[in-house]
C-alpha cells in the first residue's frame, strides 16, 4: 500500500532564545513583534523556499504550508501566498495548504478564488485544507470565539458552492451575505481541490469530516488518541453506508533523519526549540471561552496527560510526536505508524526551529533517498 | 432577612430564571458579565423599601437564551418584553457593571421603561484616555483580584468566592463566560452609538463608580454623567468594581437616597 509523503515546515524565526521568551507569557500573540528583523526573515524564507523545492526533487510526493499570526513559531502568515509561490517553484509535488483559516475570513468567495488560481496555475496541484484555527488565532484576528464553529461551516460550504455552482448566485447566510457569487476563477480539478482537515480531538470535527467524506488530519497526537479518532471515523462512515479508506487518514509529526542514530539524535535537538515556547502560553491565549464545546473540552482533557512542551526529548520520541534516527531506524518507526493507523499520508514536520540548512537538506535527501521509498510496500 | 421566591418567567416562549422579593415599587436589577450573585446583602437591603426583581439574563443561569440574542441591544429588547410581560412600566432599575450597559441601552431605546436609573461601575461606553480592561484574555481569578480593591472589607466576599466551585458551578460559570464573549466580544464592552442615544434619556440618573474601579474605569462614569441630562456621579472611596459587594453600606446608603 502506498504511502504519500508531505514535507513540512512552518518557516519558524528561531532567532528567539528561551532567556527572551521567558520574559514573556507566550511567544504567540503578545510576544513583541519589536524582536523581529525583516532582514533575517528575507534570508530564512529563501532558505525555506529553497528547502522546499529541494524536497520535491528529493522525492517527497507533497509540500505542506500552514499559516499562524502574531508569533515567531510561524513566519507564514497567508498560506495562500506561500501556495503561489510553491505552485510556481515546483511543477509535480502535491501542494497541501492546511489550512486556509475558514473562520478568521469574512470573504468567503475571495478565499474560493484565491484557491482557484492556485489549482489552476499548479495544474490541478493543490490539496484544499481547512481549519478553524487555533484558539489563539481568535484573538490575533479579534473574531468572536462562539461562532467559530458556525462560521467554519457556514464559510466552508459557501466556498464550496463558489467552485460547484455555476454563477451568478446570491447568498444570505447568516454570517455572510452576497448579492452576485460569481468569480471568474474557478479550480482545474473537479468537483473541487480534495479538501482536508485537521484535529487534534474534538469529536464534531471527526464526524464533521465524515459528513463531507474529508481527509482528517490528527496533528501531533499520541498514536491511541489517533487511532481512537480514526475509529470513530471509520465507524460513522460504516454507518452512514460507505467504507473510509487510507486515503481519508493523515498523521503529522516532526521527523529528523541523519546519516546514523548517534548523529540524528544530536541534530534532532533542534526540535526541542520548537516543541518549547511556542506551545507556552495562558489557557485563555489556547481556549478563548466559547472556542471549544463542552464536549471539545472534555476530549481535550481525555487527550494527553502531559503537555508536550513539557515532554523531554526521550518523551516525544516514545510518543511518536517525534521521529529521529538513521533512515534504518526512521524507517522501522514510520512503517509502524503506517500499519497502526492505516493511514494514506504522512505529514513530516522535517525542519523545525534552528534545525540547519546543512542537516535539513540532509535529512531531506535522506528520506528522499531511502525512507519515502521503503514506505511504499 | 427579606424572604424572596424564585420563578421562571416566560418571555414570549423563553424562560427567565427571576429571584423577586421585598414590598414596595418595583426596582429591577441588572448583573454584571459574571452572572447573578444571588440574594446578597445589598439586595435585601433594597428589598426592605421596594419590590426587587432579580432575573439571570438569557443565556445566563438557569434563564433560556433564544437564538436570536447575540448583542447587548439584543438583550435590551427582550428586557423591553419581560418587563411588558410583568406588566411592570416605569421601573427603577439599577444595572451593574454589564448589566449597567443593558440598562442605558433599554432607557435609550424606550422612554416609559424607567423612572429612574442607576449605572454602577457600567460597561457601555468607551473611555478616551484609558481602557476597559479585557477580563475575557485573563483567567477568572485574575479577573476577581482585580474586582476589588480589598477584599478584606467585603463582608460577604468569603461566601461568594471563598469556596472551591463544584463542578457543576464551574461548568455553570464557564458557561457564563461564554454567553459574555458573544455578547460583548466585539466591539469590547461598549456601543459606540450609545453616547449619542442617551442624549434622549430623560430620567433621573445617577452613577455609582468605585474609585479604584481596576475593571471599568471612572472616566465612564464621567462620560455617563456627562451625557445624561441632569445625571450626578457619586465615587466611593477606596472601592472596586464592585460596591454592592465590597462596600455594601455605603452603596446601600447612596442607592437608597436617589431610588427614594
Amino acid at each position: 500500500m502506498s504511502l504519500d509523503v508531505y514535507y513540512f515546515t512552518e518557516m519558524p524565526y528561531h532567532y528567539i532564545d528561551d532567556e527572551l521568551a521567558e520574559q514573556w507569557p507566550s511567544l504567540r500573540l503578545t510576544f513583541p513583534n519589536s524582536y523581529f528583523d525583516p532582514n533575517k526573515a528575507t534570508d530564512l524564507f529563501k532558505r525555506y523556499l529553497d528547502e522546499f523545492q529541494y524536497a520535491e526533487e528529493a522525492g517527497f510526493q507533497g509540500l505542506m504550508i500552514n499559516e499562524h499570526h502574531n508569533t515567531p513559531s510561524c513566519m507564514d502568515v497567508e498560506v495562500n501566498i506561500t501556495g503561489g509561490i510553491l505552485a510556481r517553484l515546483t511543477s509535480k509535488a502535491k501542494i497541501l495548504m492546511l489550512g486556509n483559516m475558514l473562520p478568521t475570513s469574512d470573504n468567503p468567495p475571495r478565499l474560493a478564488e484565491e484557491i482557484a488560481m492556485l489549482d489552476v496555475i499548479s495544474g490541478g496541484r493543490i490539496v484544499s485544507g481547512f481549519v478553524r484555527g487555533i484558539g489563539v488565532e481568535s484573538w490575533a484576528n479579534n473574531t468572536n470565539p462562539v461562532y467559530n464553529r458556525e462560521r467554519f461551516e457556514e464559510c466552508h460550504d459557501l466556498i464550496i458552492k463558489t467552485w460547484t455552482t455555476p454563477g451568478p448566485f446570491r447568498w444570505e447566510g447568516k454570517h455572510y451575505q452576497y448579492r452576485a457569487v460569481n468569480p471568474w476563477m474557478v479550480p482545474v480539478q473537479k468537483p473541487h481541490p480534495p479538501a482536508w482537515v485537521p484535529g487534534t480531538g474534538s469529536p464534531e470535527t471527526v464526524e464533521w469530516a465524515v459528513k463531507h467524506r474529508y481527509t482528517y488530519a490528527a496533528f501531533l497526537t499520541e498514536i491511541n488518541r489517533a487511532k481512537q479518532l480514526f475509529g470513530s471515523y471509520r465507524e460513522q462512515a460504516a454507518q452512514q453506508g460507505w467504507q473510509a479508506g487510507p486515503d481519508k487518514f493523515a498523521f503529522m509529526i516532526c521527523a529528523h533523519v541523519n546519516e546514523t542514530d548517534e548523529k540524528a539524535q544530536e541534530s534532532g535537538k533542534a526540535f526541542m526549540w520548537r516543541m518549547g515556547h511556542p506551545l507556552k502560553g495562558p489557557r485563555e491565549y489556547w481556549a478563548p471561552p466559547g472556542y471549544f464545546s463542552q464536549a471539545g473540552v472534555a476530549a481535550n482533557a481525555a487527550r494527553r496527560q502531559k503537555p508536550m512542551n513539557e515532554m523531554s526529548y526521550e518523551e516525544l520520541q516514545d510518543n511518536y510526536h517525534l521521529v529521529v534516527g538513521s533512515p534504518e531506524t526512521v524507517i522501522k518507526k514510520l512503517r509502524h505508524i503506517k500499519e497502526e493507523l492505516g493511514i494514506g499520508s504522512l505529514l513530516l514536520e522535517a525542519q523545525g526551529g534552528p534545525l540547519s540548512h546543512e542537516d535539513t537538506m540532509r535529512s531531506i535527501k535522506l528520506m528522499g533517498e531511502e525512507v519515502i521509498p521503503a514506505l511504499q510496500d | 432577612m427579606v424572604a424572596f421566591t424564585e420563578e421562571m418567567v416566560d418571555v414570549g416562549g423563553t424562560k427567565v430564571h427571576t429571584l423577586k422579593g421585598g414590598s414596595g415599587e418595583p426596582l429591577l436589577l441588572l448583573h454584571g458579565a459574571g452572572g447573578n450573585n444571588g440574594w446578597l446583602k445589598s439586595v435585601d437591603a433594597l428589598a426592605e423599601k421596594y419590590t426587587v426583581y432579580y432575573p439571570s439574563h438569557p443565556g445566563y443561569g438557569k434563564s433560556e437564551r433564544p437564538d436570536w440574542l447575540e448583542t447587548i441591544p439584543d438583550m435590551a429588547c427582550f428586557y423591553t418584553w419581560y418587563l411588558e410581560t410583568l406588566g411592570l412600566e416605569g421601573v427603577r432599575t439599577i444595572g451593574f457593571s454589564m448589566g449597567g450597559w443593558i440598562a442605558s441601552e433599554i432607557a435609550a431605546m424606550c422612554g416609559h421603561s424607567f423612572s429612574k436609573l442607576m449605572l454602577v461601575g457600567a460597561a457601555g461606553v468607551k473611555p478616551n484616555n484609558s481602557e476597559i480592561t479585557d477580563i475575557f484574555i485573563i483567567s477568572p481569578a485574575q479577573v476577581l483580584d482585580l474586582m476589588f480593591h480589598d477584599p478584606a472589607q467585603a463582608p460577604e466576599y468569603q461566601a461568594v468566592y471563598g469556596k472551591d466551585p463544584t463542578p457543576e458551578e464551574a461548568m455553570a460559570a464557564e458557561s457564563n463566560r461564554e454567553m459574555a464573549v458573544r455578547l460583548c466580544w466585539k466591539p469590547y464592552m461598549h456601543d459606540p452609538r450609545l453616547t449619542s442615544l442617551l442624549k434622549r434619556v430623560s430620567i433621573p440618573a445617577r452613577m455609582v463608580w468605585g474609585k479604584n474601579d481596576r475593571i471599568v474605569p471612572v472616566e465612564c462614569g464621567e462620560i455617563y454623567q456627562r451625557t445624561i441630562k441632569g445625571s450626578d456621579l457619586v465615587v466611593i472611596d477606596n472601592c472596586g468594581h464592585s460596591p454592592q459587594v465590597e462596600r455594601p453600606d455605603d452603596f446601600i446608603k447612596t442607592a437608597l437616597e436617589f431610588l427614594a
